[in-house]
């Protein structure tokens, strides 16, 4: 008797040893394609039969550390092989966003009826998502620590985005994914160009079902974009420039891995930190950046001011620099609207001809005569 | 002997002020600096720049928070006749935190604030402005408290417990804020004597002349206070009087600079020990120049080092107050003169 026993528990775990390699088998529908990422390095999207494939990187190359979502339809069965993928139904109906990123990618694809959650009201620039939230189809669930996990439940969102890279401890929002919210970790502040930057749309087009609109959308930023930079560093003249403020004595300033600093050398000018590689931008003190911002031709985008009279109130030495005297200060806050959200940060993230044509018509006003400001405003 | 320490003294100051000016993250020859600071040659327009509009009203900041700082500390060890009592403790730093917390965290979002400006305070005067108001709103709650009670050491309990619903406060408010306010109001509270330049400079040392000359003025009073509430009494001294006056000008000074630079932890509590066990004494009359002095010397020291010269970076200074500070005064207390005075 106990050997028969024996003999079927064998036959058993034969069994079960047969079948793992059949669970290993990823793909029971074929790969038909991956959408063309031309900049952005921080994600890629594979296309299969019945589902579509999101990853998302560590910062810099392809490195094996990946988050991994499913996209299908709902309805549809769950592909085998993605233990630790999250699933998302597609298209997307309803979208927590948490930065004014994730509006402007989600306005770009068409799809900011589709928001039905912000981190924050106050944030928004967007026509459409500030229309929503006054007609309550919108509701706030906070950000980082003070996100409400009960409330974003109960809301049954297709997804919630958050900023971060897979690198953060992804173990904060647990809550919400045992409980069956996908959410979505995007890390496109850490590309290092504006094009890769403005790319990640295509990541909301493949969640909204928009990938024909979305590239046709693109590929005309990019034309304009290139068109644009061509225009820029073949410009003869180039100008020196400083940009931001120093705050309690530390002046941050982009490094040469900032998509700021790309944008500088595409309007051609003349940047001392575009050759220091670190995290983006410099914790310099102020009397290092002093001198620059002495003789500098440029000041650009000084904070949170809208008159030289405000920046001399925050400190009377900013008086002494070169822009301030010849009148070359312009900040990027035109576009700044009653609830104090300045749109450069959302729609200027996914339209960078824009930024770029306002910062060649700053710097050489002449190869874009009678070009109107769209981000940026001059101080007086 | 107590003027060779003073002369000492002095001329740890003199040479300080001179290094914490001359270095710094661009090297610029100490000839030159001699030369910018004494001749009218004509130099490079950034160095001139460097060193008259950064570094020297940093240093002059410096001496300024470094005496208010000390002679508060003392004030309040005094009072309170407790060796851990220091600018902090009553509150005052917490009220004038909240002051900018209501500023910072609200920034750009409540239509008060555009009011605000419109009343032509806006940039770095509204932050002093709305420090000072917070300072001292929790500076009358502390008075008007302390006047009906006769025990010091409630007060101090007092001073504390407000001190600690006022950092609850901010905490609730900082909870609900974006992560940019909030970093604005950390980097605040990290302290900085690099902002206060100009108008603001002369105001601030205006604001300590003025604690200071109380300060002075009431030594006799806080000599009659160290040897009890009752001695005192028997001085023909009014006790409620003396307190609110010593009250008062610890307000005026830790209020103030905490207004300019930040809550500046450490010195306020280190260097009266500093100073009883350098002179030997428990005389106001000696420990209040002697804290002026010490307090001066060692927060030119600790900018000197918060510079990092040669480095581009600087760190805060209420980091190194603490780091510097700390195991100096551990050595003096532990060593071979004992904490006297209580």
């Amino acid at each position: 008797m106990m050997k028969k026993i024996n003999c079927i528990l064998v036959f058993l775990l034969l069994a079960v040893a047969c079948k793992q390699p059949s669970t290993e088998k990823k793909h029971i529908s074929a790969k038909t394609g991956a959408a063309e990422i031309r900049y952005a390095k921080g994600f890629s999207i594979d296309y299969y039969d019945a589902y579509k494939l999101i990853s998302i990187y560590t910062g810099e190359g392809k490195s094996h550390d990946t988050m991994q979502y499913v996209l299908l339809p709902k309805g549809s069965k769950a592909p085998a092989g993605y233990a630790k993928a999250q699933l998302i139904h597609i298209p997307v109906k309803k979208l927590i966003a948490t930065s004014s990123m994730h509006v402007a990618l989600a306005d770009f694809a068409g799809a900011a009826d589709a928001i039905t959650g912000l981190g924050s009201l106050q944030y928004v620039s967007s026509a459409q998502v500030r229309k929503n939230i006054v007609a309550g189809k919108v509701k706030e669930v906070g950000i980082d620590g003070t996100m409400n996990d009960e409330m974003l439940i109960s809301m049954k969102p297709d997804l919630v985005m958050v900023m971060g890279n897979p690198d953060a401890k992804f173990s904060k929002y647990e809550t919400l994914t045992s409980a069956g919210v996908p959410v979505m970790l995007n890390s496109e502040w850490l590309e290092t160009t504006p094009l890769g930057r403005a790319e990640w749309v295509k990541l909301m087009a493949a969640l909204m079902d928009q990938e024909n609109l979305v590239n046709e959308k693109f590929d005309t930023v990019e034309k304009e974009y290139k068109k644009l930079a061509q225009l820029g560093k073949t410009a003869k003249h180039k100008p020196t420039l400083v940009n931001g403020m120093p705050y309690k004595g530390t002046w941050y300033v982009p490094d040469g891995d900032s998509y700021m600093v790309q944008f500088f050398k595409d309007a051609g000018t003349t940047y001392k930190w575009g050759n220091v590689h670190g995290k983006g931008s410099l914790p310099l003190n102020f009397e290092t950046v002093a001198p620059e911002a002495l003789k500098a031709d440029f000041w650009l985008s000084p904070g949170n001011v809208n008159s030289k009279k405000e920046i001399n109130a925050i400190d009377a030495r900013y008086a002494y620099f070169k822009p301030f005297k010849t009148g070359t200060v312009f900040n990027n806050n035109k576009r700044t609207n009653d609830l104090g959200s300045n749109d450069f940060w959302e729609s200027g993230a996914v339209n960078p001809h824009l930024v770029l044509g306002d910062l060649i018509r700053i710097l050489h006003p002449e190869l874009l005569p009678g070009r109107e400001l769209v981000y940026y405003q001059k101080l007086n | 002997m107590n003027k060779l320490k003073i002369s000492v003294l002095l001329a740890i100051i003199f040479a300080a002020f001179l290094l914490d000016v001359a270095l710094g993250s661009i090297h610029i020859p100490v000839r030159d600096v001699l030369k910018i600071l004494f001749t009218a040659d004509k130099m490079d327009e950034g160095w001139i720049y460097i060193i008259e509009k950064i570094r020297l009203p940093k240093a002059m900041t410096a001496v300024l928070v470094g005496c208010g700082l000390s002679v508060s500390g003392l004030q309040m060890q005094t009072l309170f006749r407790n060796p851990l009592a220091g600018p902090s403790v009553l509150g005052i730093t917490a009220g004038a935190s909240l002051g900018v917390a209501l500023v910072m965290l609200s920034a750009g979002t409540i239509t008060s604030l555009y009011t605000i400006k419109e009343l032509g305070i806006s940039g770095s005067w509204l932050i002093i402005v709305a420090s000072s108001l917070g300072a001292a709103l929790i500076m009358v709650i502390i008075v008007s408290i302390s006047s009906s009670l006769k025990d010091n050491v409630i007060v101090l309990i007092i001073g504390v417990m407000i001190g600690n619903i006022t950092l609850s406060v901010i905490s609730i408010w900082q909870y609900f804020s974006s992560p940019e306010l909030i970093k604005d109001y950390l980097m605040w509270t990290f302290g900085s004597l690099g902002g206060v330049t100009g108008e603001q400079l002369i105001l601030l040392a205006i604001v300590v002349a003025m604690g200071l000359l109380i300060s002075f003025f009431s030594s006799k009073l806080l000599d009659a206070l160290l040897l009890g509430d009752n001695y005192a009494r028997s001085m023909g001294l009014t006790v409620q009087r003396a307190r609110l006056l010593i009250i008062g000008s610890t307000s005026l000074l830790a209020g103030g600079i905490t207004a300019f630079c930040g809550p500046i932890g450490f010195i306020g509590i280190a260097v009266p020990h500093l100073a009883r066990a350098l002179f030997n004494t428990s005389s106001h009359r000696v420990l209040i120049p002697a804290c002026c002095l010490i307090g001066t010397a060692l927060m030119l020291i600790c900018d000197i080092v918060a510079q990092l010269p040669g480095s581009q970076t600087v760190l805060p200074i209420n980091v190194i107050t603490a780091l510097v500070g700390s195991p100096v005064v551990i050595w003096i207390i532990a060593g071979p003169t004992k904490l006297r005075g209580f």
